[in-house]
C-alpha cells in the first residue's frame, strides 16, 4: 500500500504523462491515483518495487521535470511507473468507453468468406506458387 | 501442484515419455490406444481454461508478467530459467499439460516440398531423409485431430484434403490486408488455425477474444491438453504432473531404463521402462541429453556425433505495423493468422539470398499492448497529448503483417549446460549460444521492405518495422537432428537415437532443417509417424534385460 505522499506525487506525474486532453480525462480525473493503480498493482504486484524507486528518484522536483530525468536516467523505474499508470487508466471502464475498445469480449464467429471470395478468384488464377521438387534426393 | 502417486504406476512401463507437449500428448495418445503401458512425466500441471485472463479486464496487465511466453520474465513455478547473455533471441515456452500448444498462436502451416530437399534445392544445409508426400497422410490425420478451420486449394500446396472445419473469419484486417496483396497480385490465403470455427469434438467454437497467445479462457484453441491428453487418460495411460526428470538412465548394455526425476516435494523418484521416448523441446531435450552422462556416455546420451545441443534453430521474426484511417476492428481473434502469404516463400536467386518466409496477418491488440513499442522514445512522442493521439490513431486501426524467416542449421548456434545457473532443483539450467546469421539477416530486410509494400498498397497511413524481435523464439528446432548418417546426425528417420536403440526423439530437435513457417503441425505429424513406426515394429523392438539394468 503506498502512502499518502507516494501517492500524491504518483498522481502529480501521472497527469503529466496522461494530461486531460484530446476530450480524455487525465490520470486523476479517472481515478487513477486513488482507485485504479490499486487494482493494477493487485494484479501486478512485481511492479511495486519499480514504481517506489521512481518515486524516490522524482525526490522533489517539478513533476514534468521528474518525468525527463526518469526517462532519461531510471528507465526500469520510469516502465514500471508508466505501465502502472496506462494499466490502470485503461482499467476504468469509462476510459475503454471513450476509447471505442468493448475490450477482449466473447464473439461468436461469423462466415465472412463472401466478403473475399472475389479477391481469391484472382489468386487462383495465378496459380501455383510453389516449387516442384524432385521425387529422390541425397539422404541427409 | 499435485503429485498423485496413487497413479498405480508400472514397476516397467513398456513406454516412459518425457513431456506432455505437443510431441508427446501424440505419441502418449497412439501408444495407450495401441495396448502399451505408457507413463508420461511433465514437470507442469494442467491449466484449466478459467485460469487463463483473456477474458478479464486485467489481461493486458498480466499478459506482459504472470502469461508472459518467455519462461524468465515468467518465473512460474514449473519453469526453468534459460541463460540468454549470449542468445539473439529470447526462448518462449510453456512447461505444463499442453506444453508450449498452451500458449501458441495455432498457426496451422505445413512445410513446403521444397522445405525437406534445401539441399537439393538450393545447395545448402540438407535434405530431410523423407519427401512431403511421406508425411503428407500424417499431416491430413493431425488436421482431423486437433481439428483445424482452413479454406482448401490453397495454391500455395500440393493438392490434398481440405480442412475438417471451415476458416474462421479473416476480419476486416484480413480484408483490407488482401486488398493491397490483390493490388499487387501476391499470393494471399485464409489462414489455416489450428482453433475450431465451430463445435469440434467437445471443444466449443471459437470466440475471437484475441488472447491466443496467453491461453485460450473459452477452452477452443488446440492445445494437446484439450485435444490429446482425455483420450490418452481414457486409454489407460498415467500422467505424473510436477516431474522434473535429472536423467535418463541406461544399463550396462547402454540401453536407456528409464528416468531419475523430481516431484514437488523433492523427492527423488524413478520410473523405469522398456523404451524412452524424449518430447521436452528443442531446448529441454538436448539439455536432458547432456545432464545424462555416464562411463558409457561421457559427453552426453546419444550424443556420438558431437550434435546434441548444437544446430539450434528459433526463426527469426520480423513484424511490419500498418495504420489505417477506417476503423478495423483490430483487437478481435482468432490471433491466430487472419490471412497469410507464400509469395515470397520459395527461393529466387536474383534477391541475393535463398530461402524464404512466410507471412501472417496478426490482430495488434488491446491499448497497453500497443505501447510496448513506445519505451525509451522521447518524453513527448508517447506521453502527455501524444498518449491520447497515439491510441485514438491505433487502436483498432493497425494490425500486423509478420515474418517467419527461415533459420537455417549452423553448428555454431547451440544449448550447453550453464555451469553456473540451476532451476528451482538444482539441476543445472540450460544456455543458449545464438546469433541470426547473414543470411536471415538480408532475408529479413528483404521482407519487411515487400511488407511495407503490400500495407500501403493496402492503404496504410503509417508503418512501423521491428526487424528482429528479441521475444520470437516459439520455434525452438534442430538440437538433435535426425538424418541417415550416425556421424552427422542425432537420431534416424523414425526418431530412434543412432546410439542406443530404445531411446527415441520425437519433438522439434529432430528438424534437419527449419522451413519458413510455424512448425507445431509438422512436430505433431512427425511425432505420430515416428511412433506409429515404434508400434508396428515392436517385435523387433531392442529392450534392456533385467539383468543388465542398475
Amino acid at each position: 500500500m503506498l502512502t499518502d505522499e507516494e501517492r500524491q506525487k504518483f498522481a502529480a506525474i501521472a497527469d503529466v504523462l496522461i494530461p486531460s486532453a484530446e476530450g480524455m480525462p487525465s490520470a486523476s480525473e479517472a481515478a487513477v491515483p486513488e482507485k485504479w493503480l490499486d487494482e493494477a498493482l493487485r494484479h501486478r504486484p512485481d511492479l511495486t518495487a519499480g514504481l517506489r524507486a521512481a518515486l524516490t528518484a522524482a525526490g522533489d522536483l517539478p513533476p514534468a521535470e521528474a518525468v525527463d530525468v526518469l526517462n532519461s536516467e531510471h528507465i526500469p523505474a520510469f516502465e514500471a511507473l508508466g505501465t502502472l499508470a496506462a494499466g490502470a487508466y485503461f482499467l476504468n471502464p469509462e476510459v475503454k468507453q471513450l476509447i471505442g475498445y468493448p475490450g477482449q469480449v466473447p464473439t461468436v464467429p461469423r462466415d465472412d468468406t463472401d466478403t473475399y471470395f472475389d479477391l481469391l478468384e484472382n489468386v487462383l488464377e495465378r496459380g501455383q506458387v510453389y516449387r516442384d521438387v524432385p521425387t529422390a534426393g541425397p539422404d541427409a | 501442484m499435485m503429485i498423485n502417486h496413487s497413479l498405480d504406476l508400472p514397476d516397467v512401463a513398456d513406454v516412459l515419455v518425457v513431456g506432455a507437449g505437443a510431441s508427446g500428448s501424440v505419441a502418449v495418445k497412439a501408444l495407450a490406444e495401441s495396448g502399451f503401458s505408457v507413463v508420461c512425466l511433465e514437470q507442469g500441471d494442467w491449466t484449466p481454461p478459467s485460469a487463463f485472463a483473456g477474458d478479464k479486464p486485467e489481461w493486458e496487465l498480466v499478459k506482459q508478467k504472470q502469461w508472459h511466453p518467455n519462461p524468465n520474465v515468467r518465473g512460474g513455478a514449473s519453469d526453468y530459467p534459460v541463460d540468454t547473455s549470449e542468445s539473439d533471441v529470447n526462448p518462449l515456452m510453456y512447461s505444463g499439460v499442453g506444453g508450449s500448444t498452451i500458449l501458441y498462436a495455432a498457426h496451422w502451416t505445413r512445410f513446403l516440398p521444397s522445405d525437406f530437399k534445401v539441399k537439393t534445392m538450393d545447395g545448402i544445409a540438407d535434405d530431410w531423409p523423407f519427401d512431403y508426400a511421406e508425411l503428407q497422410p500424417f499431416y491430413e490425420r493431425m488436421d482431423r485431430e486437433v481439428g483445424v478451420s482452413g479454406l482448401g486449394d490453397n495454391p500455395a500446396y500440393p493438392p490434398g484434403a481440405g480442412y475438417p472445419l471451415p476458416p474462421l473469419p479473416i476480419g476486416k484486417i484480413g480484408r483490407k490486408a488482401a486488398e493491397g496483396m490483390d493490388k499487387l497480385g501476391w499470393h494471399w490465403w485464409p489462414g489455416a488455425n489450428s482453433i475450431p470455427s465451430r463445435e469440434y469434438r467437445h471443444r466449443p467454437s471459437c470466440l475471437r477474444y484475441g488472447t491466443c497467445l496467453t491461453g485460450c479462457p473459452a477452452g477452443a484453441k488446440s492445445s494437446t491438453d484439450l485435444t490429446h491428453w482425455p483420450d490418452a487418460l481414457e486409454a489407460g495411460a498415467k500422467l505424473v504432473t510436477g516431474a522434473r526428470v535429472r536423467e535418463i538412465t541406461v544399463d550396462d548394455q547402454g540401453l536407456a531404463t528409464g528416468a531419475v526425476y523430481l516431484d514437488r516435494n523433492g523427492i527423488e523418484r524413478r520410473q523405469k521402462a522398456s523404451v524412452v521416448i524424449l518430447a521436452g523441446n528443442g531446448i529441454g531435450t538436448p539439455r536432458l541429453l547432456q545432464l545424462s552422462t555416464s562411463n558409457l556416455f561421457p559427453d552426453g546420451l546419444a550424443n556420438s556425433s558431437g550434435l546434441v545441443g548444437k544446430n539450434l534453430m528459433m526463426h527469426p521474426y520480423g513484424a511490419v505495423v500498418g495504420t489505417y484511417e477506417d476503423p478495423l476492428d483490430s483487437w478481435l481473434g482468432p490471433a491466430g493468422q487472419s490471412i497469410e502469404s507464400m509469395e515470397f516463400y520459395e527461393t529466387d536467386t536474383s534477391r541475393g539470398f535463398v530461402r524464404g518466409a512466410k507471412w501472417n496477418v496478426m490482430p495488434s491488440g488491446g491499448p497497453l499492448g500497443m505501447r510496448s513499442g513506445y519505451g525509451g522514445r522521447p518524453v513527448d512522442e508517447s506521453w502527455g497529448v501524444n498518449f491520447h493521439r497515439n491510441v485514438k490513431a491505433n487502436l483498432g486501426r493497425s494490425f500486423e503483417w509478420g515474418i517467419i524467416a527461415e533459420d537455417l542449421p549452423d553448428e555454431s548456434n547451440r544449448v550447453v549446460l550453464d555451469p553456473s545457473l540451476t532451476d528451482s532443483d538444482g539441476i543445472p539450467a540450460p544456455k543458449l549460444i545464438y546469433t541470426s546469421s547473414e543470411t536471415p539477416s538480408k532475408l529479413i530486410d528483404f521482407h519487411d521492405e515487400r511488407a511495407r509494400e503490400a500495407h500501403e498498397a493496402a492503404g496504410a497511413i503509417t508503418t512501423s518495422t521491428t526487424r528482429l524481435m528479441r521475444d520470437c523464439g516459439w520455434h525452438l528446432l534442430g538440437t538433435a537432428r535426425m538424418g541417415n548418417d550416425p556421424a552427422t546426425s542425432v537420431i534416424d528417420q523414425w526418431g530412434r537415437s543412432h546410439d542406443v536403440a530404445n531411446l527415441y526423439v520425437i519433438d522439434g530437435s529432430a528438424f534437419v532443417t527449419s522451413s519458413g513457417v510455424n512448425p507445431t503441425a509438422t512436430i505433431m505429424a512427425l511425432a505420430l509417424r515416428s511412433v506409429e513406426h515404434l508400434i508396428a515394429t515392436r517385435r523387433d523392438q531392442v529392450v534392456s534385460s533385467p539383468s543388465a539394468a542398475h
